[in-house]
C-alpha cells in the first residue's frame, strides 16, 4: 500500500513535469535507402533498381533488388522497395509479404513504420481483407499519434 | 546423212500405217523429241522442286538449340567472403587461362594477392554484365579490394554452362556468327577441305575428277569429292549414306545453294552444322560446340592448335577423337597446320611452336557440363512445368539458376569424405542426400544425390522419401509457443512414460534413445536433448490436429496422418521437403517458395520469363523467434553441440538431429542466418545404418557449414518477446545469479507474473503493467 502511493506520488510528479514545459517532439532521423545500405555494394544495385523502375523495366529493377538482398539480406529498406515494386505489378500477396518482412527488419523509426504499415494496408485491401486492412491503418494511425500530439 | 535420217521417220511411219507387215522402227526422231521435252520438262520440274527445297529450307532453317542452364553469376564485390583458392577454382572451372597480362576475354593473371581478369561478359534480365578488365585483391578470405574497368566496384564473373537440356538423340549446338569465328579456322577449313571454294559453284570438277580416280583406283567408293557446299547439303537435306542417287541430288542441290546465297552464307551454316562426335546421346554438332566440348572455351578463345584439331576432326570425327585416338588426332592435326602453312595461312615460325603443342583436349569428365546431375534435375522438373519439350529442346533458352558452384562442391566435398570416413569401402552400402538453401531468397544453392555426386540416377535429394524422426520435434514446440498463455520455453513437461491407446487396440508406448526418462524438464530442454517421452507428452497435450497444422503452415504438403507417432517423425519427407519445411523456421517465420531457376532469357539474351523471390509471413515473430532459439540450444548444448568442433562459438546457428528407427536413416537440419542445409544418410534399401542424426549426418553438416561463409541468427528478440530470467520450475521469474535461473526468450503473454523472490527481476513488458496495476494494490 505504502509502495502504492510512493509510485502515485512519482507519476503525479512526472505528469506535472509534463505540464510544466512544452511538449518535446522527438525527432527521428528519417529513414533513408543511403543510410540503410551505407557502404554496401547494394547501394549501387538499389540504384539501379530505381533507375530501371523510372524506364519501365520493372523486371531489371526486381533483379537488381534481388541481387542487392543477397549483399544487405537486413536491410528493410530493400524489402519495402520490393513490397511496392510488386504493389505496382498488381502482386498484392507478395506485396504485403515484403512489406511485412519489411517491418519485422524495420528501425525503430514511427514514420517509416506507419509507411510500411499503410503499405500492408493497401496490399490486403487489393486482396479483398479489408479488416486486415483497417487492422494495418490502425497500427500505421498509432504510430503516427505521438508525433502529432 | 541428216537429211535422209530426218526423212526417215515420216516415210517408216506411213510404210508402218500401209504395209502391217513390214517391221516396226525402233528408232524415231519424233519420239527423241518428245522424250526429251518431257525430260526436260522433268527435269525442269525436279530442279525447279529442287529450288524450293533448299530455300525454303536454307531460310527458314532453325538450328537445334537446346536450353542451356548456367550457374548463378558470381558477384565481385570488397568484403565478400572469397578466399584465393575459391577465385582460383572457379576460375579454373570457367576455363580461364592464367597469361602474364589477361589481355584477352577468358584469361588472368596473378601477382601475390593481385587478380586482373578478362572477363567474357553475359546478358542477363537486369542487363548483364559487359567484358571487361577487372583488377582484384584477395587476402584474409576476403576480397579486398575491386575495380573493374566498366562497372567499378562491383562486377560480375559470367555465369558457369552447368547443363543443357536436351532429350534422347538430340543435336546440341552453340551457335556462332561467321564474325566471331576466328579467320584461320576459316583458312584452314578450305584450305584443307575444298581449296577452289571461292572459285566454285557448288562442284569442283577438279576435286571430283580427282576422287574419281581414287575410287576406280580402290575398287569402290572411298572419296567423295565434295565440295564444302555439297558436305553442306548432305548435312542439311540429305542421308550420309553414299549412293549414286544421293550424289545425283546432291549436285544440282550444291548449284542452287550456291546460286541463291553467298560464300559467307553457306560457309556460316557449314560451320554451324558440321558434326564433329558424340557425347553419349548427345550428338555434337557445329564447331562452337566443338570448341566447349573438346576444350572448355568459346571458340574465339581457342589457339591455332586447337582449331586446327577440330579441322582435323572433319575428315572423320570418330576416327581423328582426340580423346580417344590422341596420337592420330595429332597426326592430323599436324598436318591441317602443315597446309595452312603452305597455303599462307600461318607462319613457319607458328607451326613449329603449335605442332610441339600438346592436344589440351579437357577430359570428358572435367566439364561442368556434367557436374552436377541431381541439381540440373531439379531445374530440368521446375522447367518442365512451364515449358514443352520441345521448346525446351530447340529454341537455345539461357536458364540462369541459383546453383552456387562453391556451395555445391563443398556440399559435395562433405558427404563424400565423412561417408568415405564412416563406410570407406563402401560394403555399408551408405548413401546420402545433401540440399544447401538461401533461406532468405528461397534459392537452391546445392543439392546432392550421391556420394559419389557425378553419378547421375535415383536422386535421394528430391526422391527419397524417408521418416523425418526428430526432425518433427521443432514443429511440436512451435505449435505449442502458438499458445503463450499455456507454455513458454520454460514450461517443465515430464520426460516419462507415455501410453496411447491405438483405435485397433494397440498400444503406442513411445521410449527415449538412451532408455531412460529422466523426469519434468523445460521445453527448451526436451528440444536440446530431443526427449521422444516429453514431446510425445507435450504433442499430445497441444493436439495432434493443431501440430499436423503447425507443419502444413511450415511448407508441409503431404497429407499427414494424424497418429501420435508424427509426433516423433513418422512422417516421410524427402530431403527437398525438409528444406522446405525448415525455410521458415530459418527465417522467423517468413515462408518462401523455394526456387532452381531466377531467369528464362531466349538465344539472344532476351528476358523471356522470371521466377521472383516470394515471401509471407506463416508464423508469428514471437512463436518463430522462440522456437528458433530453441533450436540454437540443440547446437549450444545439445544432440547437436558435435557442430562446435568445426564452428566457431560466436557463430549463432540452429538445428536438429533426426533418427528414424532401428538407426534406418540419420538427418540434421540446420542454418545459419544465410545458410540453411538438409542432410540425410542412410542406405537405399532402408537398413540399418547403426548411425544417429548426431554421429552420420551431422559430421556432414557441419564440414559443408565450415566451408561456407556464415552469418550469424539474430539475438534480437520481435516486439512481444522480452528476455526473461526464468526459475527452473518454469512457473515463476528469477533473477541472474540465481539458482536454477535461466535467460530464456518469453512471449509476453507467457511470461509469470510471480518471482520466486530470488534477486531482483527484471521489469518486462508485462512488469511495467504490473507497476500500474501496483498503483492501486
Amino acid at each position: 500500500m505504502v509502495q502504492g502511493l510512493v509510485r502515485l506520488t512519482l507519476l503525479a510528479a512526472l505528469l506535472a513535469g509534463c505540464a510544466m514545459q512544452p511538449v518535446q517532439e522527438e525527432t527521428q532521423a528519417p529513414v533513408t535507402a543511403e543510410q540503410q545500405l551505407q557502404g554496401s555494394p547494394a547501394l549501387s544495385l538499389y540504384e539501379h533498381a530505381r533507375q530501371a523502375r523510372s524506364q519501365g523495366n520493372n523486371s531489371a529493377a526486381e533483379r537488381y533488388l534481388e541481387r542487392a538482398l543477397t549483399m544487405a539480406p537486413d536491410a528493410s529498406w530493400l524489402y519495402r522497395e520490393l513490397a511496392d515494386l510488386h504493389l505496382s505489378e498488381g502482386d498484392a500477396r507478395g506485396a504485403e509479404g515484403f512489406a511485412l518482412r519489411a517491418l519485422r527488419l524495420a528501425p525503430d523509426n514511427d514514420a517509416y513504420r506507419a509507411g510500411l504499415w499503410e503499405l500492408v494496408a493497401t496490399a490486403r485491401s487489393r486482396q479483398g481483407d479489408e479488416q486486415g486492412a483497417r487492422a494495418a491503418r490502425d497500427n500505421a494511425d498509432r504510430l503516427r499519434q505521438p508525433a502529432s500530439a | 546423212m541428216a537429211k535422209k535420217a530426218k526423212k526417215s521417220p515420216a516415210k517408216g511411219r506411213r510404210q508402218s500405217s500401209s504395209k502391217k507387215s513390214a517391221p516396226r522402227r525402233w528408232f524415231s526422231w519424233r519420239l527423241v523429241g518428245k522424250l526429251s521435252l518431257v525430260m526436260l520438262v522433268v527435269v525442269a520440274a525436279g530442279m525447279a522442286y529442287l529450288d524450293a527445297l533448299v530455300r525454303e529450307r536454307f531460310d527458314s532453317h532453325v538450328w537445334q538449340l537446346p536450353a542451356r542452364v548456367y550457374a548463378r553469376p558470381v558477384e565481385l564485390y570488397a568484403g565478400r567472403v572469397l578466399s584465393r583458392e575459391d577465385m582460383l577454382k572457379l576460375l579454373d572451372l570457367m576455363r580461364y587461362r592464367h597469361t602474364s597480362s589477361a589481355s584477352t576475354p577468358g584469361s588472368y593473371a596473378r601477382n601475390g594477392n593481385t587478380l586482373v581478369l578478362d572477363t567474357r561478359g553475359f546478358k542477363d534480365s537486369d542487363g548483364g554484365e559487359p567484358s571487361q578488365r577487372i583488377r582484384l585483391t584477395l587476402s584474409a578470405g576476403h576480397i579486398q579490394s575491386i575495380k573493374a574497368s566498366q562497372t567499378g566496384n562491383l562486377a560480375r564473373l559470367e555465369p558457369l554452362q552447368i547443363g543443357s537440356i536436351h532429350p534422347q538423340h538430340q543435336e546440341d549446338r552453340v551457335l556462332v556468327r561467321l564474325d566471331q569465328v576466328p579467320p584461320l579456322l576459316v583458312d584452314m577449313l578450305v584450305a584443307t577441305e575444298d581449296r577452289s571454294f571461292y572459285e566454285h559453284h557448288g562442284i569442283s570438277l577438279r576435286g571430283l575428277s580427282r576422287a574419281m580416280l581414287a575410287n576406280i583406283k580402290a575398287g569402290g567408293l572411298v572419296q567423295g569429292g565434295s565440295t564444302l557446299t555439297q558436305q553442306l547439303v548432305k548435312n542439311f537435306w540429305l542421308t550420309s549414306e553414299r549412293t549414286l542417287s544421293r550424289k545425283l541430288m546432291e549436285m544440282p542441290m550444291a548449284l542452287l545453294l550456291e546460286l541463291h546465297y553467298s560464300k559467307q552464307q553457306i560457309l556460316e551454316a557449314y560451320l554451324n552444322e558440321v558434326y564433329l562426335g558424340q557425347d553419349g546421346n548427345r550428338a555434337i554438332h557445329g564447331m562452337g560446340l566443338g570448341a566447349q566440348f573438346f576444350f572448355g572455351r568459346p571458340l574465339d578463345e581457342l589457339e591455332p592448335h586447337q582449331l586446327a584439331t577440330l579441322v582435323a576432326l572433319l575428315k572423320g570425327p570418330s576416327w581423328y577423337d582426340p580423346r580417344r585416338h590422341p596420337k592420330r588426332a595429332m597426326e592430323r592435326r599436324n598436318t591441317v597446320l602443315k597446309v595452312a602453312v603452305k597455303e599462307g595461312a600461318l607462319s613457319e615460325q607458328d607451326y613449329r611452336k603449335y605442332s610441339a603443342r600438346p592436344l589440351e583436349v579437357v577430359p570428358r569428365g572435367a566439364s561442368a557440363l556434367y557436374a552436377f546431375p541431381a541439381f540440373i534435375d531439379l531445374v530440368r522438373r521446375q522447367l518442365a512445368r512451364d515449358y514443352p519439350p520441345e521448346v525446351l529442346s530447340r529454341e537455345g533458352l539461357h536458364i540462369h539458376s541459383t546453383l552456387d558452384v562453391l556451395a555445391q562442391l563443398a556440399s559435395e566435398r562433405a558427404l563424400h569424405d565423412r561417408l568415405q570416413h564412416i563406410d570407406p569401402k563402401e560394403n555399408k552400402h551408405l548413401n546420402g542426400a545433401v540440399v544447401v538453401v538461401s533461406p532468405t531468397e528461397g534459392d537452391v544453392l546445392a543439392l546432392v544425390s550421391n556420394r559419389h555426386s557425378r553419378e547421375s540416377g535415383f536422386n535421394r535429394a528430391l526422391d527419397a522419401l524417408r521418416p523425418i524422426g526428430s526432425l518433427a520435434k521443432p514443429a511440436v514446440v512451435l505449435a505449442a509457443m502458438e499458445e503463450p498463455k499455456k507454455y513458454s520455453l520454460a514450461t517443465n513437461v515430464e520426460d516419462g512414460p507415455v501410453e496411447v491407446k491405438m483405435p485397433n487396440g494397440s498400444l503406442w508406448a513411445p521410449g527415449n534413445y538412451d532408455k531412460q526418462s529422466l523426469g519434468a524438464m523445460p521445453i527448451v530442454d526436451v528440444l536440446a536433448h530431443s526427449r521422444n517421452q516429453a514431446t510425445a507428452r507435450l504433442g499430445l497435450d497441444v493436439g495432434l490436429d493443431k501440430v499436423a497444422d503447425t507443419m502444413k503452415t511450415l511448407g508441409v504438403q503431404r497429407k499427414i496422418p494424424l497418429y501420435p507417432s508424427i509426433l516423433l517423425g513418422s512422417l516421410e519427407l524427402t530431403p527437398f521437403e525438409v528444406a522446405m519445411m525448415y525455410q521458415p523456421l530459418a527465417t522467423g517465420g517468413f515462408s518462401t517458395r523455394l526456387r532452381s531457376i531466377t531467369d528464362v532469357l531466349d538465344k539472344g539474351g532476351k528476358p523471356l520469363a522470371r521466377y521472383p523471390v516470394s515471401t509471407e509471413e506463416a508464423v508469428d515473430a514471437g512463436p518463430a523467434f522462440v522456437t528458433q532459439w530453441a533450436m540454437q540450444q540443440v547446437i549450444e548444448e545439445g544432440t547437436g553441440r558435435g557442430a562446435r568442433k568445426q564452428l566457431p562459438e560466436e557463430l549463432k546457428i540452429a538445428g536438429k538431429t533426426g533418427t528414424s528407427d532401428d538407426f534406418r536413416d540419420a538427418w540434421f537440419a540446420g542454418f545459419s542466418a544465410n545458410h540453411l542445409a538438409v542432410v540425410w544418410v542412410g542406405r537405399d534399401d532402408n537398413h540399418n545404418t547403426g548411425l544417429t542424426g548426431a554421429t552420420g549426418a551431422l559430421p556432414v553438416w557441419t564440414e559443408l557449414m565450415a566451408k561456407l561463409p556464415q552469418r550469424s541468427l539474430s539475438q534480437t528478440p520481435p516486439a512481444g518477446v522480452d528476455w526473461v530470467w526464468m526459475d527452473e520450475n518454469g512457473r515463476q521469474q528469477s533473477a541472474e545469479g540465481c539458482h536454477g535461473a535461466r535467460r530464456i526468450p518469453m512471449l509476453e503473454a507467457s511470461i509469470p507474473q510471480d518471482s520466486n523472490g530470488c534477486g531482483t527481476v527484471k521489469d518486462t513488458g508485462k512488469g511495467v503493467v504490473k507497476w500500474f496495476k501496483g498503483l492501486f494494490d
